[in-house]
């Protein structure tokens, strides 16, 4: 479902500061990207490309593994058959689009069990709204409408990229998450149009979820030279802002539509410029949670941890000495 | 036809409750792929109990699906005591998984040759998931006994002499046994057990398995007359947490 | 490890204390990749889809279905390991570039009519 525009930045590798790429090869890898063609694993790729679609991809997985969490949270609780079953066939399918980016990353040389341990350690991040509590049914319905149009938003621009086995596994999440949006726009409804109290329940979780909504995209890009080439090799499909300023578009109106309010009261469209305006959304809040200080980074790992460690025995009484690594194709 | 409302609601209340529990893995089994394909099974078997609630409501003007499910006191419930079990560890999921399918298999088997018609046509309806559901648990179980690790053949055979006194309970006899064989409804249960004890022995040893052996009063039974583990009524108020705060209402 | 209490009440049926303070995966801890081909339906080829990560042949089967085939329609399968595919390398793809020269191979090649139309033109009755 969801990969956060924001590609968190680590500090560079020490082996990076020495690597030169080839100027010949680089100057074809970046002609055949203008010319619109995919890159495929077995390419020569600068390697600062390989670097930061590893890195893309991988926070991408796990947004998908850690998001399975919050909404998993009211899979046993659903009420009724229909939305016990879509919430189960949707936590499946974040599990199932980890699972597909996973392997675009392994094609890049990196193992599911490096990326995994990087998630387990704190050192590869996941989407900084995940570590924030789903506290009753209203919150799914929010995650499942607002969370996934947002990643809607930036999947569809990252499909655009240059690397063919990221597109063609974002091919197949964005028809899977049009099947999510419209689930949870179903069940966003649902509530909006309910009882007094359902219609609380709504608003409050909105109200809780706005700031980490906003927040979703990122920063402000900087302008940097760094940003410009992830751009200019498109690993970066669209800035931070563009991309928020698009979701704004789409469902700002969808929400007020329904008589839900915005917790916001300086959110308006600047008309001159085309430009959505909101209040500060503490962007510190932002960093002190994805730097693990948010209200359920400990335990979503904590989770994860378990999940790893607790069927290690199944794994490992499959593991046989013959069996051999090999770096998938797709 | 009291007989086969029995039958049918033992039968809804068994897959719900089996497919409730197996989806407390979804998000967090022992690996990705096993992950997506547990979570599928967990749907076709809480989408098997809607259809066959479903039947009650069409075909004996009971209440809809959701109220059958979200609405009963866990003593109205005649699920059988193995599927009300907690999930333990994966080997217990799995030895359920593979004791509870294969019994499905034989019975909806049994099914597509019913008088009945509702019950023939889902029969026919779920034959390809259930073939899945059970091809899943056999490479499982061969998988993690034959080419398994000591590890995994102890959790496997402790898990099967911890289940089989309550896999038994699935085929506890109702109150219209004769019914249903008389009227060419169903084998009746006795029937289905022998037909799947028998299965399972050879199975079980083929995977170097003991299955031991279970005496009358050992297994477990009284599900299906409303006798209950309290960790069903645990079950049912989790599941009914939201949806009763307010039964009017649409969700 | 803080102590967590979960809103998840599966979550809460676990008990994280017990988790040690590093996990750490082996490497091939999720085995081995294989390739997987999906046919939609028969008559057709065919078309590789994706990995999955398995244990063993029969078990990559059953997880490529539903992996890849619980939404789209699907009547066979195939998988294969990864190591057993070979490929060949895309610094070669210029060995495919003089194909769409050879013209001789292609039906479009042969320009039948407009010699017929010549030889019917040029016996016409006067």
């Amino acid at each position: 479902m969801y990969g956060g525009g924001y590609i968190f930045s680590e500090p560079s590798d020490k082996d990076q500061k020495d690597h030169i790429d080839d100027p010949v090869k680089l100057q074809e890898f970046e002609a055949r990207i203008d010319a619109g063609e995919k890159i495929e694993p077995h390419d020569w790729m600068p390697f600062e490309y390989r670097k930061q679609l590893i890195r893309l991809i991988e926070q991408h997985a796990h947004s998908e593994v850690i998001g399975a969490l919050p909404e998993g949270t009211w899979i046993t609780r659903a009420p009724g058959f229909k939305r016990k079953l879509v919430l189960i066939a949707k936590v499946q399918d974040e599990m199932g689009h980890a699972q597909l980016l996973y392997s675009a990353a392994e094609t890049l040389g990196k193992s599911r069990e490096a990326m995994i341990n990087d998630l387990l350690s704190g050192k590869s991040k996941y989407s900084n709204v995940f570590n924030y509590p789903a506290k009753t049914w209203a919150d799914v319905t929010v995650i499942g409408f607002l969370i996934d149009a947002a990643a809607i938003v930036n999947q569809v621009a990252n499909a655009k990229g240059s690397y063919g086995p990221y597109c063609r596994a974002l091919e197949r999440i964005c028809y899977e998450e049009s099947f999510h949006l419209k689930q949870g726009h179903d069940a966003f409804i649902a509530l909006a149009v309910g009882t007094k109290a359902q219609k609380d329940m709504l608003q409050d979780a909105l109200n809780r979820w706005w700031r980490p909504i906003i927040h979703f995209f990122g920063p402000s890009d900087k302008a940097s030279v760094h940003g410009e080439k992830l751009m200019r090799w498109k690993v970066k499909m669209a800035s931070n802002d563009d991309m928020r300023n698009q979701f704004l578009d789409m469902y700002v109106p969808k929400i007020l539509e329904l008589g839900i309010t915005i917790p916001d009261p300086n959110l308006k469209k600047n008309e001159s410029t085309g430009r959505w305006e909101f209040s500060d959304p503490d962007w510190n809040e932002f960093k002190r949670v994805i730097n693990g200080d948010g209200p359920c980074n400990a335990e979503r790992l904590a989770v994860r941890k378990f999940a790893e460690e607790s069927n290690r025995w199944v794994r490992n009484a499959l593991l046989k000495q013959t069996m051999k690594q090999t770096i998938p194709y797709a | 036809m009291e007989s086969v409302k029995d039958l049918i609601l033992r039968m809804a209340d068994d897959a719900l409750i089996i497919g409730h529990r197996n989806s407390e893995w979804t998000g967090i089994g022992p690996m990705l792929e096993e992950d997506i394909s547990f979570s599928s099974m967990a749907q076709d078997k809480i989408g098997h109990a809607q259809a066959l609630y479903n039947i009650l409501h069409e075909q004996f003007n009971m209440e809809v699906p959701d109220f059958i499910a979200f609405r009963r006191n866990a003593s109205d419930f005649k699920s059988c005591q193995f599927v009300e079990l907690p999930i333990g560890d994966y080997a217990f999921t799995l030895v359920r998984h593979y004791l509870f399918d294969h019994a499905e298999s034989f019975r909806y088997n049994y099914l597509s040759n019913s008088t009945f018609l509702p019950l023939k046509s889902l029969a026919t309806k779920f034959k390809g998931e259930i073939k899945y559901h059970t091809l899943h648990a056999d490479i499982w179980m061969k998988s993690l006994t034959l080419n398994g690790n000591e590890e995994s053949k102890l959790r496997i055979q402790s898990a099967v002499d911890e289940l089989l006194p309550y896999a038994m309970g699935m085929f506890e006899l109702g109150n219209y046994e004769s019914d249903l064989i008389d009227n060419g409804i169903f084998v009746g249960e006795l029937a289905l057990q022998n037909k799947w004890h028998s299965f399972i022995t050879e199975s079980l040893n083929s995977f170097n398995i003991k299955v031991p052996v279970i005496k009358e009063g050992e297994i477990k039974l009284g599900g299906r007359r409303g006798y209950h583990l309290t960790e069903l009524e645990n079950l049912i108020n989790e599941m009914t947490e939201v949806i009763r705060t307010d039964y009017t209402t649409e969700w | 490890m803080p102590n967590i209490e979960s809103l998840d009440p599966r979550i809460r049926r676990i008990d994280l204390e017990k988790n040690p303070e590093h996990v750490v995966l082996n490497i091939m801890e999720n085995w081995e990749t294989y390739e997987v081909f999906h046919q939609r339906k028969r008559g057709e080829h065919h078309v590789h889809v994706g990995i999955v990560h398995a244990a063993n042949p029969e078990m990559a089967l059953v997880f490529a279905k539903e992996q890849y085939g619980r939404r789209l329609k699907c009547a066979n399968m195939w998988v294969t390991q990864s190591s057993n595919i070979y490929s060949f390398h895309y610094d070669d793809e210029d060995m495919f570039e003089t194909t769409p020269e050879k013209t001789y191979r292609e039906a479009g090649g042969f320009k039948v009519r407009d010699k017929i139309n010549k030889f019917k033109k040029e016996n016409a009755p006067k």
